[in-house]
């Protein structure tokens, strides 16, 4: 039974593809070790040969274990679990002698690959998951089913249909309830802005072209100039890097309430944030109200109630107005200015003098980006130590970070409290599909200065480079900077019209498959509701013509015959019996055979069959009568006789 | 009449030793008045057999042995001119008479096998546009050799299926044949027979086979036995004929059992005798594969 080759392959494979599928939760150690089990397997069910034996599989399994042990601590405790599984399934792969062995092994395939979905809410992840786990199922037929018997591909596909629509219901209409249990949350690296600002950390974001998130937008779109999406304020200057304030880590709610000044617009739009196991999430301008799953912290940040560890979706509405100051706390952070960048210092006091008011100030500082020869560039040369000193005056080359950056400390040098803002500006809007898709590249970083109790924005970069801001990066950059931030295969313009269309499928899978939640259900079930009181009488009308076709169908002469009652109440009454009898053999020969079996039994065994053929047979009512006493009286024989057989 | 009937069945299984059932099924089949088919090599006592069954039942029998040279006038008989009387006298053949022995009837020619078909079915014969009936009862009990031996032809399918049973001998058992060897005494075994039903008791016990009781759900067993063939495509379909002669035959083994209701198990114990031939002409006697086949994939509920 075990050594069927096809089965083990095709073990092998499924146990092969979850190595691939879990490679998240594994460091290279792990991994090279349960791909060389693997290999062994496949070697030795290549040849035929006997695997290791127990005694050595169980000395490896001690001595991986304890080695998973001391990994612990940097593992986590869900990966260790994932860790655990998948030798334990591997090492029983490499063991595998009986066959109740192989029903667990199977179902351990089963847990290993629902946990997937803890790390991969990919669309083509989801299918290829799938897959594996047909195959799982696949094995699960092989294992119970008779040498020789094939699956029926028509009627497993017929199966298959008939089950899909309770599926998509029970999908759509089945409570989704809170998980029984936390997950720990894996050590994993997160990915996006980081809480400090380099020089140079924006840059590498750049050439990352994977998405951050999706938004769509439910009335009104903003302006493309004011999609600025805020996701960190950097208020703590050294000299170089910018970095956030504690005073944000802490996670504080919003308490004050944005009132709205007349004019301004209001956004509302739904964000779909990828995984960056992190927990700052995305909004523009003000965010007033938000879904349950994320809150609006100070100074109109927003943020996750736990790390982002899957896609995530939150609805949010913005008013299109600047951010209120907050306390004086702020005020003093950010003007707040360290040692060092003196010439960059010399030159925002001389503006500060000779601009009293703040805009004509900002105005000043912009004209000064905009005339002086300044460039935009993706690879800026390197600063010494008084970077922003170094930028402004030497090599007057840089991203949008250097701007950013040297803007803050001129607004900050001329007495006017300014911040640094990451975020991600911009984005592709896709006009047929509905949505708005940010990437990693859009990484930006801007400008927010305080004016009148109100954080006002600034960005520097649109002055060098506006078109970074009007339509996008690749705008602005030089065919050579383009081609290094484009790999080799996205010159294809066939596969990236392929790319960009498995975006937007899997855009829609997030929507209605990841994005279906409790709203979306309590919503269905009230349209439902609502549906099912208009048509209640139609449906009525047809489920029970339904009925009356089916009954009719059933109980039509001449169909299927039912069993006579006499052989029914005797096939129930010998019931275990019953069932090792042969097909082709009659209930009275069945009896017969047991009275023959049982000497002590075979007179009322005996006069049992004779009534029972009188009734079936002879059409004998008094014997159906007959019958029914006896089978009372003998109860407890009978049961005693099943426990014999 | 059970009781001369089960003497009769006793003073049979002296003659013909170690074969209780299969002379049981032979009496069935005569009880349900069909024709008899005995399949078996040379001298397995299918040729005793078909004398004792003759003998014991009291009936007028002819016996004819089958040839490749024998022609359908030497079997049902032919007219002849008589000068003397300047007419056409008809001189009946030895199928006029109550019980045919047709010895190897498959060395005949089809011929000659043809001309026996009108007589088996239709119980009587046309011989120059005149129709003459057969006496009553009339059987056929008909031996042949199995089909790989030389000189044997096929008996047609139309033929195979107007017979009722088909069964095989076998080889008898070493006791049974340890006996047969002691007592050679140089005389006919048939000596050995002493019992006879005479024609009415005969009469009257295949007038009772009609009576025997059958429920709705036997019948529904056999029909679903029956469809179970025609749904197939390794063996030929069983016709409403063969549906017919299973439950007459079924009914008849419920009468020599001294019942009177057909059980299921009656229907499974000449299922193979009656179903076989006809759901595959070309196959020997002593397999039944296809019909133990259906009965196993057919369910039994009852």
């Amino acid at each position: 039974m075990l050594k069927q080759k096809p089965l083990l392959m095709l073990w092998l494979a499924i146990q092969l593809s979850l190595l691939i599928l879990l490679q998240q939760a594994f460091t290279s150690w792990i991994s090279a070790t349960f791909a060389a089990l693997l290999l062994l397997r496949l070697l030795t069910t290549w040849r035929a040969k006997e695997t290791l034996s127990l005694k050595w599989v169980n000395v490896l399994a001690a001595v991986l274990t304890l080695a998973l042990l001391l990994n612990l601590k940097q593992a986590g405790v869900l990966h260790f679990m994932l860790q655990i599984l998948l030798l334990a399934a591997i090492l029983r792969l490499l063991a595998l002698q009986q066959l109740y062995e192989a029903r667990q092994l199977v179902w351990v395939h089963y847990f290993l690959l629902a946990s997937c979905f803890i790390l991969h809410q990919d669309m083509l992840l989801a299918a290829f998951i799938m897959l594996v786990l047909m195959g799982n199922l696949y094995s699960h037929f092989l294992l119970f089913s008779p040498a020789g018997i094939h699956l029926k591909w028509q009627r497993v596909s017929r199966a298959a249909l008939i089950i899909l629509p309770l599926w998509l219901a029970m999908f759509m209409l089945f409570p989704r309830l809170a998980p029984f249990w936390q997950i720990p949350t894996a050590n994993v690296a997160s990915t996006g802005l980081s809480d400090t600002l380099d020089p140079g950390s924006i840059e590498q974001l750049v050439q990352d072209n994977s998405l951050a998130f999706r938004v769509e937008f439910s009335a009104d779109i903003p302006a493309r100039s004011q999609w600025y999406w805020r996701a960190r304020l950097y208020e703590d200057f050294d000299g170089r890097r910018w970095q956030v304030n504690p005073l944000r880590s802490r996670s504080g709610k919003d308490g004050s309430v944005t009132e709205r000044s007349p004019g301004s617009a209001t956004a509302q739009y739904r964000v779909i944030a990828e995984a960056s196991q992190q927990r700052h999430l995305f909004a523009l301008a003000t965010p007033v109200s938000s879904s349950n799953n994320v809150a609006i912290a100070a100074s109109g940040l927003v943020k996750a109630v736990k790390p982002v560890t899957q896609r995530t979706s939150y609805q949010i509405s913005s008013v299109l107005q600047p951010v209120k100051q907050q306390s004086d706390e702020e005020l003093t952070i950010n003007l707040t200015l360290p040692e060092g960048n003196e010439q960059t210092r010399a030159f925002g006091r001389q503006l500060g003098q000779q601009f009293q008011q703040t805009s004509a100030l900002v105005a000043a500082i912009t004209a000064h980006f905009q005339q002086q020869p300044y460039f935009y560039s993706l690879t800026p040369p390197p600063l010494g130590a008084n970077s922003v000193d170094q930028f402004l005056f030497n090599t007057r080359t840089g991203f949008c970070s250097h701007y950013a950056s040297a803007a803050a400390v001129i607004l900050r040098a001329a007495g006017v409290p300014a911040r640094v803002v990451g975020g991600y500006q911009g984005g592709d809007w896709h006009q047929q599909q509905g949505y708005l898709a940010v990437r990693q590249r859009e990484a930006h970083a801007w400008v927010e200065y305080l004016d009148n109790g109100k954080w006002q924005l600034f960005d520097p970069t649109a002055a060098v480079a506006p078109e970074r801001i009007l339509s996008s990066l690749d705008a602005v950059l030089s065919a050579e900077q383009r081609q290094l931030l484009n790999p080799g295969w996205r010159k294809f313009a066939l596969l990236q019209t392929l790319s960009l269309q498995l975006m937007h499928l899997d855009y829609y899978w997030s929507v209605w498959v990841l994005g279906f939640d409790d709203n979306n259900q309590r919503q269905l079930w009230h349209q439902l509701k609502q549906q099912l009181t208009r048509y209640a009488y139609p449906l009525l009308a047809v489920i029970s013509l339904l009925l009356c076709a089916a009954a009719w169908y059933l109980l039509r002469p001449g169909a299927v015959t039912a069993q006579p009652e006499a052989s029914r109440l005797l096939q129930q009454a010998l019931a275990g019996m019953v069932k090792q009898k042969p097909a082709q053999q009659s209930l009275s020969a069945c009896l017969r055979h047991y009275a023959s079996q049982h000497p002590t039994d075979r007179n009322w065994l005996q006069q049992l069959t004779d009534s029972y053929e009188q009734a079936v047979f002879n059409n004998d009512a008094a014997a159906l009568r007959l019958l029914k006493q006896q089978l009372k009286r003998h109860r407890a024989d009978l049961r005693r006789l099943q426990r014999r057989v | 009449m059970f009781t001369q009937l089960h003497s009769v069945e006793q003073s049979l299984n002296q003659v013909i030793l170690g074969k209780s059932s299969q002379i049981r099924l032979a009496l069935c089949c005569l009880l349900a008045e069909g024709h008899l088919l005995l399949e078996d090599l040379p001298g397995m006592g299918k040729t005793t057999l078909a004398h004792a069954l003759a003998n014991s039942l009291g009936l007028s029998y002819r016996r004819v042995q089958f040839t490749s040279d024998l022609l359908p006038g030497d079997l049902v008989g032919m007219n002849i001119y008589d000068a003397r009387s300047q007419q056409f006298h008809f001189q009946a053949g030895p199928v006029f008479s109550q019980v045919l022995l047709a010895d190897e009837i498959n060395r005949a020619s089809p011929k000659t096998q043809s001309a026996l078909l009108e007589a088996m079915e239709e119980k009587q014969v046309s011989i120059d546009g005149e129709t003459r009936s057969l006496p009553t009862p009339f059987f056929v009990i008909a031996t042949q050799n199995p089909l790989f031996h030389a000189g044997t032809s096929a008996l047609p399918e139309s033929q195979l299926d107007r017979f009722m049973f088909r069964l095989s001998l076998g080889f008898p058992d070493r006791q049974a044949e340890h006996q047969l060897l002691r007592h050679d005494s140089g005389n006919s075994r048939l000596t050995l027979l002493t019992e006879q039903l005479d024609t009415e008791q005969l009469r009257a016990l295949q007038l009772q086979v009609p009576q025997i009781t059958v429920s709705d759900a036997l019948l529904d067993y056999l029909l679903a036995l029956v469809n179970n063939s025609r749904q197939r495509s390794d063996m030929l379909p069983l016709s409403p004929r063969a549906s017919k002669a299973i439950l007459r035959a079924a009914k008849a083994h419920a009468l020599i059992n001294q019942r009177n209701y057909v059980t299921a198990d009656d229907v499974q114990r000449v299922f193979p005798h009656v179903a076989e031939h006809r759901l595959d002409p070309s196959s020997s006697a002593q397999d039944s594969r296809l019909s133990q086949l259906l009965l196993q994939q057919t369910p039994c509920l009852l």
